[in-house]
């Protein structure tokens, strides 16, 4: 296993990988940082570039921007004290007052340091862990994978913030929106209403980048019609003492084993990310501090927990995506996209069919840390004044790139007006507080439960089957709990007297 | 009095029940047991009870929070521009197109005086032309022609 990645090591290190891994890394470091543009924004952006590459060259550039913007969200938290993305908001409470206190090197290298060692240790698990979950799933028959996927879709539904209800019309929607065009097992088009526009169906990329992007840019529109005007931008030096930083995050080994721990444990849970990951180790580091009095007032702590968590959570992404084919959150979904393009089935299969990009991305994964520490070093000062340009330049331009990313899929213009019908669609729910995430996943993973469901049903006709396969029944009676749990957790909430509103879109 | 949930539920609802009445034109094989009608059915259903419990719940919801103010200018112009845009691409091709849209977007959302006009035009041709040379020369991804232009 650890052979294949040596050569995977030495294969992306080529130019011809590097390249494309330092770019997207980079861009994902600028995105990062940039207030109002995520990692999944980013990689939208950069998937059209992707179209006519190498699949690994591809994915090792959508690799670097997922480990690039984890990291580049903590420079923005740390010096304007506003998360650059959702992943770095638990950086700002401890990374602003310690940058404003005048330490911004430390505050920066901390959480950049922690962001590389958490990552390293993520793909320490990356590697040993995707292998042995595939052989796992290879033992799967359609029962297991339609019940899996109930699993993964009810617990993004009820790990909503907003309404237990919404949560689940959510990804009803995105289960809908899969069963229009033609119908999987007899060809017969469904639900197209006459129209030659809905014969095909819906892909789901031009679906995802509607949704996500018009939901995040008109989100900022409303902000700019409101009158609300962007930070201003210093750039103060950022040296300090390398040695010392690392010492101060080594010496608290278990809090960053633990935030490790829960950035992995968040990112291999399907549809939730990064924006979870990082809030929930930081609340765990409070919890088991001697001082949690402290934390807020800018210690080191608090930011080496949010930091290791969000990069590892990228590792635990992956492993969901290369060993279940299920995305782990909105920027694997992306990646998922970029791979069917390219002919590949991410499952179970993937690692045993698909030896060479697997162990390219592993190998990207682990290379996009260090090329992420070199460019944090040479340009975040200079990247940080690209938070500068406003937002009337970037909006345009953010749009254009996503018209490419549709229209490039198969060259149709029904892509792009797919891409403005979900831009308006997604906009809506978001105004009318229906969280996206459980939508998204719905989405992709509507094909495969239909398609296992009819398998399995046709296989044997009994329903039962589905609880009484061990594994099968296991995942029904899990996702029953996670359901259970959602009402209980709720309801606890509603008796606090604290309805929990999302005010924006988080992703 | 119907909240803002209340209202998604309906539509919802509707949405529901229509695609479950579509749903009664799709053929039933004869020698299979399972039609392409049976797994969006269970879907309808499922999607129809949770709207109504959406409704519902909005019903019996005592007191709402306010909604927070609204600013749509911006975002009605945006999604207007961006539709023009959309359906001028097959017409003008996407060099043309792209400089106007580019061009045309950010003078809404920042209307620019004097001398930043040429800003605005050299951002939106610096777009284009980076756009098409990237991708059409570079990347061998084809984008949109012109039906009027050919271009």
């Amino acid at each position: 296993m650890f052979g294949a990645l040596w050569g995977s090591l030495g294969e992306v290190l080529q130019l011809q990988y590097l390249f494309p891994l330092a770019v997207g890394t980079l861009a994902g470091l600028v995105g990062g940082a940039l207030p109002g543009v995520t990692i999944t924004m980013t990689i939208i952006i950069v998937l059209p570039f992707t179209f006519g590459m190498d699949p690994l060259a591809g994915l090792a550039a959508m690799v670097g921007v997922y480990v690039g913007g984890e990291s580049g969200g903590l420079v923005t938290a740390s010096l304007l004290g506003i998360p650059g993305t959702p992943s770095a908001v638990a950086t700002t409470f401890d990374g602003f007052p310690m940058a404003r206190r005048g330490e911004p090197g430390r505050a920066v290298w901390l959480g950049t340091w922690a962001s590389f060692i958490g990552g390293v240790l993520g793909a320490v698990f990356l590697v040993a862990a995707t292998v042995p979950l595939a052989r796992f799933a290879l033992q799967f028959g359609p029962w297991e994978y339609f019940s899996l996927f109930v699993f993964a879709l009810s617990m993004v539904a009820g790990l909503t913030e907003q309404s237990l209800l919404k949560g689940f019309l959510s990804g009803a929607i995105g289960l809908v929106i899969t069963v229009i065009g033609t119908d999987p097992i007899m060809a017969v088009p469904r639900f197209t209403f006459g129209t030659e526009f809905l014969q095909s169906g819906f892909q789901f990329l031009p679906v995802l980048i509607g949704i996500f992007a018009f939901a995040q840019i008109m989100s900022d529109l409303e902000k700019m019609s409101a009158g609300e005007r962007a930070a201003r931008v210093e750039t103060p030096s950022l040296a300090v003492s390398h040695p010392a930083v690392i010492w101060e995050i080594v010496s608290r080994p278990f809090l960053l084993v633990w935030s490790t721990l829960i950035g992995l444990l968040i990112g291999v849970l399907p549809a939730i990310g990064g924006s979870a990951a990082n809030v929930m180790a930081y609340d765990q580091a409070k919890k088991f501090s001697r001082h949690p009095e402290r934390f807020g007032t800018g210690i080191p702590e608090g930011i080496i927990a949010s930091e290791a968590s969000n990069n590892a959570n990228v590792a635990g992404s992956l492993v969901t995506i290369m060993a279940f084919g299920i995305p782990g959150d909105a920027v694997t979904a992306v990646m998922l996209g970029a791979m069917i393009i390219h002919g590949i089935q991410p499952g179970p299969l993937f690692m045993t069919q698909q030896p060479r990009v697997a162990y390219g991305i592993f190998a990207a994964y682990l290379l996009a840390h260090p090329v992420m520490m070199v460019l944090q070093w040479l340009l975040s000062r200079v990247y940080l004044r690209i938070v500068r340009v406003p937002k009337s330049i970037l909006v345009p331009n953010i749009l254009v790139l996503c018209v490419i990313g549709a229209y490039a899929l198969n060259n149709v213009m029904e892509n792009v007006y797919a891409l403005l019908l979900f831009g308006v669609l997604g906009y809506l729910l978001v105004k009318f507080g229906f969280p996206l995430a459980p939508l998204i996943l719905g989405v992709i993973l509507g094909d495969q439960i239909e398609v296992n469901l009819v398998r399995s049903l046709m296989t044997d006709a009994d329903p039962w089957l589905f609880l009484t396969r061990p594994i099968s029944g296991s995942m029904l009676a899990l996702s029953a709990l996670s359901v259970v749990l959602a009402l209980w957790q709720h309801r606890r909430q509603y008796r606090r007297g604290a309805p929990v509103e999302a005010p924006d879109a988080d992703f | 009095m119907i909240g803002r949930d209340g209202v998604a539920g309906l539509a919802c609802l509707a949405a529901a029940l229509t695609l479950l009445a579509a749903s009664r034109g799709l053929p039933q094989p004869a020698l299979v047991p399972i039609g392409p009608a049976f797994y969006p059915r269970i879907l309808f259903g499922a999607l129809a009870a949770l709207s109504l419990g959406l409704v519902v719940a909005d019903l019996l919801r005592r007191e709402r929070p306010a909604p927070p103010p609204a600013h749509y200018r911006l975002v009605v112009l945006t999604f207007a521009i961006f539709a023009a845009y959309v359906a001028l691409l097959p017409v003008l091709g996407f060099r043309l197109a792209t400089f106007l849209f580019v061009a045309g977007l950010q003078a809404v959302l920042e209307p620019p005086r004097g001398r930043r006009w040429w800003l605005v035009l050299g951002v939106a041709l610096a777009a284009t032309a980076i756009a098409y040379l990237v991708f059409e020369r570079y990347l061998s991804v084809l984008l949109p022609r012109g039906r009027l232009t050919g271009f």
